[in-house]
């Protein structure tokens, strides 16, 4: 990849959290370095603890890396959330109760001091498939409803980057699967580039251009896999052969 | 299915029922004359007969209630806000309103009634007082009971310090403000009347203490009865406030 | 760390503001400098009068407290145990709660002694935080608990002594916290109306004779009187979420 094409850049990125009691504190990340590319899907898989979401936070500008460098075209992300260009849904959807969905999806409008461009707005809603439930309250939706919301949400300023991590990981696996044709059907709408952390090896392979592994605690990239199948992708592909020898690959870097 | 209203006015209000017939009779037995103690019964014809003296005193202290109450959840909410932002300002805050609570309210009556004089002021300054403390500690537990990831959402997006408090912490902080407008509304009541019976101005605590000071004694218990009667509303009243807001902001 | 540093600040600046305002008399006489309202608390011929005032007024909130609790412990946990009571009781004791203490005043002194008002009228506002907090205590084992002890074969008075209660003990004891200023309060109106002494008395008279510094000595011997057992059920508090939270 030219320099001139990665839209987010980890050099060498080490993090280190303080932890009372020890002197050396807790080591989440070390020496690592990922590029993704304009317009890149990658995923980022890894178990419990190996600082995955570490990673994302250090490029949503939550966190500062302890060593190396984080880039986002160009510019600290710190930079970029202040200009709100980037875009985020965790797994906790965050959706303010007290708001509709659409007051909602709107939020970043608010936040960023701008006009709220309603018919942009209602534009995202129907795309998430959430059409007609624009008056809703959070909390009279389903799981998957909310993590829809919670996309639109990061959708809604045309964000440089789109940040989501293991977004639909408190739904059940019927909703999940449906929920990533969706966000397949949804992503290709836009082609951001965009960062996915998962524990799912299913979810990445069918969602991402490239697939990264992570080792376990302190976290480094041991495999990456660049996804052959066309888009768009059909939930069928999922059955094919070659989804399974990659899925048994990367599960067994998983294990290693 | 809702039972008659007859039958849940009985449920519910039994006790109170209990109460008054065993005042009735205790006057009756003991034979009190109506100066040391009347029966509720007369106390009922008195303010029957009387309306306008109770009614002029109920608008003072509901008025002044009312005004304090507002005030003083504007103040604790106001400081609450101020310990939010600042870290510094909570740290110094904290030991000072704590310390504040553990004076008795009624002990300040006369101190204030000093530095303000013995009049309204000072029984506005009571209820501020009375209401203040609480507002202060529910709107800062409430600020800060965002739900989970939100306020990470909001650093994502770029969102200054005045954006997260308008946008995330005060809705936030509504159910608990209710919560303390709630324990506040029946205190601010209670408390108008302990300062009015010592300042001696007007209201219902004025008319108490000048009517037990006559010995017109039904006057004094009709003026406690009022006082008892809308203080337990606005505690009613509240709870429904209350609940609406738990509706509406969670 | 920190947080001790900046309240000790905190209340170092208010003392220090509390002098400034009475020595330069910012608010008039009316406002004394801390150091006389020390000077007055330490004069050793008043001492007597300071020890017998606070200790009146102690021993009357303690025993308002005694039976505010036992009254409050005992309509709750019976309100729990017989449900059809629970509707008329709540209501009975929020008009209790509604009634003003002024008029509970000279109820008590035509019921009981001029001495025993104070108790009284404390023990009301102790019986009604009480009750609140054990009622909704009582209630906090949650529905799988009561399934499990149901299973077990448990009878209703096991169930409430091994679980409801236990459960109920973390809110109980944080109302029994907060109700302590409440029923200081409560003796203090007490007093008004005709206790031969007490920190309520001190007040009445300072008020009435005009003296100024007298009248704080009084809110001081007040806050001592509040913080008394401030310390010991704050970690009564702390013990029962400690364990039964």
């Amino acid at each position: 990849m030219r320099p001139a094409e990665r839209a987010i850049v980890l050099e060498c990125v080490s993090k280190r959290f303080p932890l009372p009691g020890t002197s050396g504190g807790l080591l989440a990340l070390s020496e690592l370095s990922l590029a993704v590319g304009a317009g890149e899907f990658v995923a980022v898989l890894g178990p419990s603890g190996c600082g995955k979401s570490t990673l994302l936070r250090l490029v949503a500008s939550l966190e500062k890396p302890s060593t190396g460098s984080v880039a986002v075209n160009g510019a600290p992300p710190g930079l970029v959330s202040a200009r709100h260009a980037l875009g985020v849904a965790f797994q906790d959807h965050a959706l303010l109760p007290w708001l509709t969905v659409r007051d909602n999806v709107a939020l970043p409008f608010k936040i960023a001091g701008r006009h709220v461009d309603a018919p942009a707005v209602a534009r995202l809603i129907e795309l998430v498939g959430l059409a007609g439930f624009g008056n809703a309250r959070p909390k009279q939706l389903s799981g998957g409803m909310r993590q829809r919301a919670s996309i639109a949400r990061a959708l809604v300023l045309d964000p440089e980057v789109l940040l989501l991590d293991e977004p639909f990981g408190a739904l059940d696996a019927v909703t999940r699967r449906q929920m990533n044709v969706e966000l397949q059907r949804i992503w290709s709408e836009r082609r951001i580039t965009t960062m996915l952390i998962t524990h799912s090896v299913d979810e990445a392979l069918f969602l991402a251009d490239r697939v990264v592994v992570m080792s376990g605690r302190p976290g480094r990239i041991i495999r990456e896999v660049v996804v052959p199948f066309a888009r768009p992708r059909d939930p069928e592909v999922m059955r094919s052969e070659g989804f399974h020898r990659l899925v048994d690959e990367l599960t067994s870097a998983l294990d290693s | 299915m809702t039972r008659p209203l007859l039958v849940r006015l009985v449920e519910d209000y039994w006790g109170v029922v209990l109460l008054l017939c065993a005042w009735q009779l205790w006057v009756v037995i003991s034979r009190f004359n109506v100066i040391v103690m009347p029966t509720p019964t007369a106390v009922l014809r008195d303010l029957l007969s009387h309306p306008d003296v109770y009614l002029d005193n109920v608008g003072v202290t509901l008025a002044v209630a009312a005004f304090g109450l507002v005030a003083g959840m504007a103040v604790g909410t106001g400081l609450a806000v101020a310990a939010w932002f600042s870290a510094i300002t909570a740290g110094l805050l904290n030991p000072i309103t704590v310390l504040f609570s553990s004076v008795p309210v009624v002990a300040l009556i006369p101190v204030i009634a000093r530095l303000l004089g013995y009049d309204t002021s000072t029984v506005l300054a009571i209820v501020v007082i009375i209401t203040f403390f609480p507002s202060f500690v529910f709107a800062s537990s409430g600020l800060r009971s965002a739900p989970p990831g939100s306020e990470d959402l909001f650093r994502v997006l770029g969102a200054s310090r005045l954006d997260l408090l308008r946008h995330l912490a005060l809705p936030a902080a509504m159910p608990n403000l209710a919560i303390a407008f709630r324990l506040a509304s029946a205190h601010a009541i209670l408390a108008a009347m302990v300062a009015e019976f010592l300042m001696g101005t007007s209201g219902l605590g004025y008319l108490f203490a000048k009517t037990k000071s006559d010995f017109q004694t039904e006057q004094a218990f009709g003026a406690s009865a009022v006082a008892t009667a809308i203080s337990a509303a606005a505690f009613l009243l509240a709870g429904r406030v209350e609940r609406w807001a738990r509706e509406r902001y969670s | 760390m920190k947080r001790t540093l900046l309240g000790s600040l905190g209340i170092a600046l208010f003392l220090a503001l509390w002098q400034a305002i009475g020595q330069f008399k910012l608010a008039g006489i009316s406002w004394p400098p801390l150091s006389a309202v020390l000077d007055m608390l330490s004069d050793a011929s008043r001492l007597p009068l300071f020890r017998r005032a606070l200790s009146a007024t102690l021993a009357s909130t303690a025993v308002g407290y005694a039976w505010g609790m036992i009254a409050g412990l005992a309509l709750a946990t019976l309100a729990h145990l017989l449900p059809w009571l629970r509707r008329g009781s709540d209501r009975l004791a929020a008009v209790l709660n509604s009634v003003p203490s002024i008029a509970l005043g000279p109820i008590f002194l035509v019921l009981l002694s001029r001495d025993s008002t104070p108790a009284a009228v404390s023990s009301i506002h102790v019986f009604f935080i009480v009750f609140v907090s054990t009622s909704s205590g009582l209630q906090r084992a949650s529905a799988a608990h009561r399934d499990l002890f149901e299973v077990l074969g448990a009878d209703r008075l096991e169930r409430f002594f091994r679980l409801e209660f236990p459960a109920a003990l973390p809110p109980l004891v944080s109302g029994l916290r907060l109700a302590w200023p409440a029923a200081l309060i409560g003796a203090i109106i007490g007093e008004w109306f005709g206790a031969s002494r007490g920190i309520g008395i001190l007040i009445i008279n300072a008020m009435q004779n005009f003296q100024i510094v007298l009248l704080w000595c009084a809110v001081m011997l007040a806050v001592v009187a509040s913080l008394f057992f401030y310390g010991l059920l704050t970690i009564a508090e702390r013990a029962a979420y400690a364990r039964f939270g």
